[in-house]
């Protein structure tokens, strides 16, 4: 086993979204940032690079092959296909870019800009789109104005459906099937809606994360669903804990953690193996939690996800911390196999790779 | 920059020029200064519109000091140093010297970093587009590389262990001298070729003076006539000469020097290079000839540059004390012989720094156009590793106030500049009281972009306990949710303010909207509120009153009337909305089959008599005869308060007499 190697680049950005391009077969060496809080805000495409000073122990370098500058703050990003990435932004539109692989420089394009997605219906202003959402072909948008669009990738400026889901700001949606998709709010109310039914036809179903002081407000900021099993939904909240819902049983939450000091920023499962879990914090943490196989064996068998089983969760799974004590927000995280790539507000991106 | 130039601007504005040119000004957050024309008016001076009124526009000039930092490049300087900043603020100060070291290696290599980062980005077809952006880069590598240069020979000077220093001033010397070396590695490549060339010998003597033995030597054996007898001998000479190490005997090493220069000396003068005049130039300046270094210093473009090649050749165990006299004695003899060359900032810098001057030193780093970065860090380095401290205490420097001031200086810099406030925190915490009270201040100035934006804001302001902050972040957007129309977030935002009468505010609207059109704004978010309603009683009620609607409408009647019977009796009712809820008892009271037993009628009467009946009262009064009552309480349901009235006692009446007759002929249980 070889121990996780961590190494930071500066980029001068403050990172809002990072992500690895897809890559079939092989370990991804390319990825994606897009800024916040910038006079002018880019997604720019890296590549690493074997490191051509031989006297340190960092193997690879991101170099910059292109960027596109975008409009406002970027606030997500997920990629749609394997060369298309959908980016929202904080003026209210969503736009498509274009990667191209090439073998000396990478290119980047801006293909499609979609209308004004999310505005304000009194003063006709824009409103933030705060996070994205990608199944299959569609992408979902949430907004401070409290709606969803959704809209296919091969036509954005075609907005399928909306639904005004919320009368407060959304800060987070996530499919978690082809129909149905969750929003959370400010306030810590998870909505479960359905892409199908126009708002009237809404089937009103929520769920509420608890909090630890039950008078304060405790938003969900970043959600996350198990890549198998698509009912089991985590949510990182503001004050640090993580909750645990069965999408088929809404009477309670399976499972509720208290682990970062701070807001949680975002939370994901490895994509290809669920029994670990990641997440970011504000004050600059980034923790990965795996299933402690030993111990939960009789659980497991019948292939339930340790993160479904109540007071014992804390049992049966381990944290180790992989990143500590960045003291600024960690934004945003994304892995690809063995390596972890996050940004946030220290304006640099780490690349840490053997996690495990 | 010189002292007495005080530099000046013009404006040319129309409306001063008209009246005698004058301007006033304002500082307006973020060191910035409002300019716009001024007119003296006294108290005798008549308030009238001058003749000109309307003639030029009143226009506000925003004056800014400029700043490198605008270079988005640089960004990563301030963010990587930051980040080294706060690593020695956790060292605190009893940490081993070498820690304080590596801390001052790191600050440099950041300035490094940013110095390749800047070279690269001025290659870029995006800057060499850009005029005045090249020029900027040009600048700032300018100012950054004279930092780094600054830093590094503090370094070697005050930071290190070692008595030792001539080796490292050879090597700094060496570093910001490139162009020396940049010949020689040609010369090695061309080998032979390169004896031919015409500045071969110049080369060489800068080379030597510049303390690069090594090579000079590898140059001179490829010489065409290396395997000359002078030039064998020459090799000899330089071969042997000792260098000094640490740790080993000082007088076993002055012997052996001084036995190696007369041996030289005696070569020399035996005329071995007779046939070779420049091959003996050049061992007589290794053998520190005065002539031959006066000829040399004529050549030099920096007082400092052959300074520490003299050192190595004449007083190689030079210790950091003895630099101070070894570098007056220097800079005397290079002004002597160049009596027509000024020192430039960096060059005076430098001798403030050998000649132990380090008041003036600081003085002249604030100076440096880099927004007193590295005067900053360098205090504060100095302050954490203890060194200097008596040198501080003999010139009455109170260190401490020093670095307290300009690390409050440089993080208000930083938080008042966009984008940069989150470094700016770093350095404002370290500054106590006054740091948070300037963060009290600044953090309500940035704009906010977004939820995300001010939620990171607040969770700053929270964590340094500035509640006040906080809440007034809050205030302002539910405020501004409130004017778009956007109710419930209106509210959850006064809900996280914590402030009573914003919130109460907020659930007035809502209360009066519904009495007025039956329309419950936000519903989803008020069925959400639960225990946070108990911040305003007014909510609770609201929250109470919404639960009794929903029940109603999901026709639990029963549960409806418990819930609105303890509403009546809950004392927290706001005035205007009693006929609204006692509206809503009607159906209720006249439901076929009853469903409020008589204690309650009774009380919803009670209600309506000592409630309703004198408010109405109250308000004809204050109205007078000439506007109606109904005008106050507008219910959507009722258009005359009189006929509410009526109606009402007519049900009550009813519904009582029903009541009674059910309950009490009932079979008893």
């Amino acid at each position: 086993m070889s121990f996780p190697t961590v190494s930071s680049h500066f980029v001068s950005e403050k990172i809002s979204a990072v992500r690895w391009l897809p890559e079939q077969l092989q370990q991804s060496d390319r990825f994606v940032t897009g800024s916040w809080d910038m006079d002018q805000n880019f997604v720019r495409l890296y590549r690493l690079q074997s490191n051509q000073y031989a006297d340190t122990n960092v193997d690879f370098v991101p170099r910059c092959n292109d960027k596109v500058a975008i409009e406002g703050d970027v606030t997500a990003m997920e990629f749609a296909d394997k060369n298309t990435l959908a980016v929202s932004c904080a003026d209210g539109h969503l736009s498509l870019l274009n990667m191209q692989r090439a073998v000396e420089e990478d290119q980047l394009q801006r293909t499609a800009r979609s209308e004004r997605l999310h505005y304000f219906k009194r003063t006709n202003k824009s409103s933030p789109c705060t996070d994205l959402s990608v199944y299959g072909g569609d992408i979902a948008t949430v907004g401070e104005d409290g709606c969803v669009n959704i809209m296919n990738a091969s036509n954005i400026k075609q907005v399928k459906r909306t639904i005004e889901a919320d009368s407060m700001s959304l800060l987070s949606v996530c499919y978690i099937s082809q129909q149905q998709l969750v929003t959370a709010n400010r306030m810590g109310v998870i909505r479960i809606l359905d892409a199908r039914a126009s708002t009237a036809a809404q089937e009103k179903i929520s769920i509420m994360v608890g909090s630890k002081d039950e008078k304060r407000s405790n938003f969900v900021s970043a959600l996350g669903t198990h890549p198998m099993q698509h009912h089991i939904l985590l949510c990182g909240t503001e004050e640090g804990t993580i909750t645990v819902w069965d999408l088929r049983n809404l009477q309670f939450p399976a499972s509720y953690l208290s682990a970062h000091e701070s807001a949680i920023t975002d939370i994901a499962f490895h994509r290809n193996d669920p029994s670990k879990v990641f997440t970011a914090a504000e004050e600059g943490e980034v923790w990965m939690w795996s299933e402690n196989k030993g111990i939960g064996d009789r659980n497991l068998q019948d292939g339930k996800s340790a993160w479904l089983s109540g007071d014992r969760l804390r049992s049966l799974v381990n944290v180790d911390g992989v990143l500590t004590r960045i003291r600024k927000a960690i934004n945003s995280f994304d892995m690809n196999g063995p390596r972890l790539i996050c940004g946030g507000d220290t304006e640099a991106v780490y690349l840490v790779d053997n996690i495990f | 920059m010189n002292d007495n130039t005080v530099s000046t601007f013009e404006l040319g504005d129309a409306l001063a020029t008209r009246f005698g040119n004058t301007l006033t000004g304002v500082f307006v957050p973020g060191s910035k200064i409002a300019l716009s024309a001024y007119r003296h008016v006294k108290w005798n001076s008549r308030d009238v519109p001058s003749e000109t009124a309307g003639q030029d526009p009143v226009l506000i000039y925003l004056a800014q000091e400029t700043t490198l930092f605008d270079e988005p490049v640089l960004r990563s300087l301030l963010a990587e140093s930051n980040i080294t900043f706060a690593t020695l603020q956790e060292l605190g100060q009893r940490a081993p010297r070498a820690e304080y070291l590596r801390i001052s290696h790191m600050y440099r290599s950041v300035v490094r970093a940013s110095l390749e980062r800047l070279e690269h980005a001025k290659k870029s077809p995006e800057v060499q587009m850009d005029e005045e952006r090249q020029q900027r880069i040009s600048e700032t590598v300018i100012v950054f590389y004279a930092a780094e240069c600054l830093w590094h020979l503090f370094e070697i000077l005050y930071m290190q262990q070692s008595q030792l220093i001539v080796p490292q001033l050879l090597d700094w010397a060496r570093f910001y001298a490139p162009q020396i070396e940049d010949r020689a590695t040609d010369f090695l490549l061309m080998a032979e070729e390169a004896s031919e060339n015409d500045d071969y010998w110049n080369v060489l003597k800068s080379l030597v003076m510049v303390g690069a033995l090594d090579v000079t030597r590898a140059i001179l054996r490829q010489n065409r006539k290396a395997s000359q007898p002078a030039f064998k001998a020459a090799e000899l000479i330089l071969a042997s000469m000792p260098v000094y190490k640490e740790g080993f005997p000082l007088k076993k090493f002055n012997s052996q020097w001084e036995h190696w220069h007369v041996d030289a000396e005696r070569k020399i003068r035996a005329n071995t290079f007779g046939s070779e005049p420049e091959l003996e130039q050049i061992l007589q300046l290794v053998t520190g000839s005065n002539e031959h270094w006066d000829a040399g210093i004529k050549e030099s473009n920096e007082w400092y540059e052959f300074l520490p090649g003299y050192l190595f050749y004449t007083k190689p165990t030079c210790k950091p004390f003895e630099l101070k006299i070894a570098a007056a004695n220097w800079l005397n003899r290079w002004t002597l012989l160049r009596p027509c060359s000024q020192l430039n900032n960096m060059a005076r810098m430098i001798s403030q720094l050998m000649e132990h001057d380090l008041r003036l030193f600081i003085y002249d780093t604030q100076r440096i156009n880099d927004t007193n970065w590295l005067t900053t860090h360098m205090i504060d380095l100095i302050y954490h590793s203890g060194e200097l401290k008596s040198y501080f205490e003999q010139n009455n420097i109170d260190l401490p106030a020093l670095r307290h001031s300009m690390i409050y200086e440089y993080g208000s810099y930083l938080m008042s500049t966009r984008s940069l406030w989150q470094l700016g925190i770093d350095y404002l915490d370290c500054c106590k009281q006054e740091g948070k009270a300037a963060m009290e201040l600044l953090l309500p100035r940035i704009s906010l972009r977004s939820d995300r934006h001010a939620l990171k804001l607040m969770s700053v302001a929270r964590k340094r306990g500035l509640i006040d902050v906080e809440q007034e972040i809050c205030k302002v957007l539910s405020r501004q949710s409130f004017d778009d129309e956007r109710y419930g977030n209106a509210l959850e935002w006064g809900i996280r303010s914590k402030d009573v009468l914003l919130v109460t505010g907020i659930a007035d609207f809502i209360l009066k909207n519904y009495s007025q059109t039956g329309n419950m704004l936000c519903p989803d978010v008020i069925v959400h509120i639960k225990s946070r309603m108990f911040i305003s009683p007014r909510l609770v009620f609201l929250s109470k009153y919404f639960e009794f609607y929903e029940l109603y409408r999901s026709r639990d009647f029963l549960a409806a009337v418990e819930l609105l019977v303890n509403l009546l009796n809950s004392k927290i009712t706001p005035d205007y909305f009693w006929p609204s809820l006692l509206i809503d008892t009607v159906p209720l009271l006249e439901s076929k089959d009853p469903k409020i037993f008589s204690n309650e009628t009774v009380a919803i009467l009670h209600h309506l008599e000592t409630e309703l009946v004198p408010i109405i009262e109250r308000n004809t009064d204050k109205l007078g005869n000439q506007k109606n009552a109904e005008t106050v309480f507008k219910d959507y349901r009722a258009e005359n308060i009189d006929e509410i009235l009526n109606i009402l006692r007519l049900a009550c009446a009813r519904n009582l007499a029903r009541s009674l007759v059910i309950e009490n002929t009932s079979p008893e249980s």
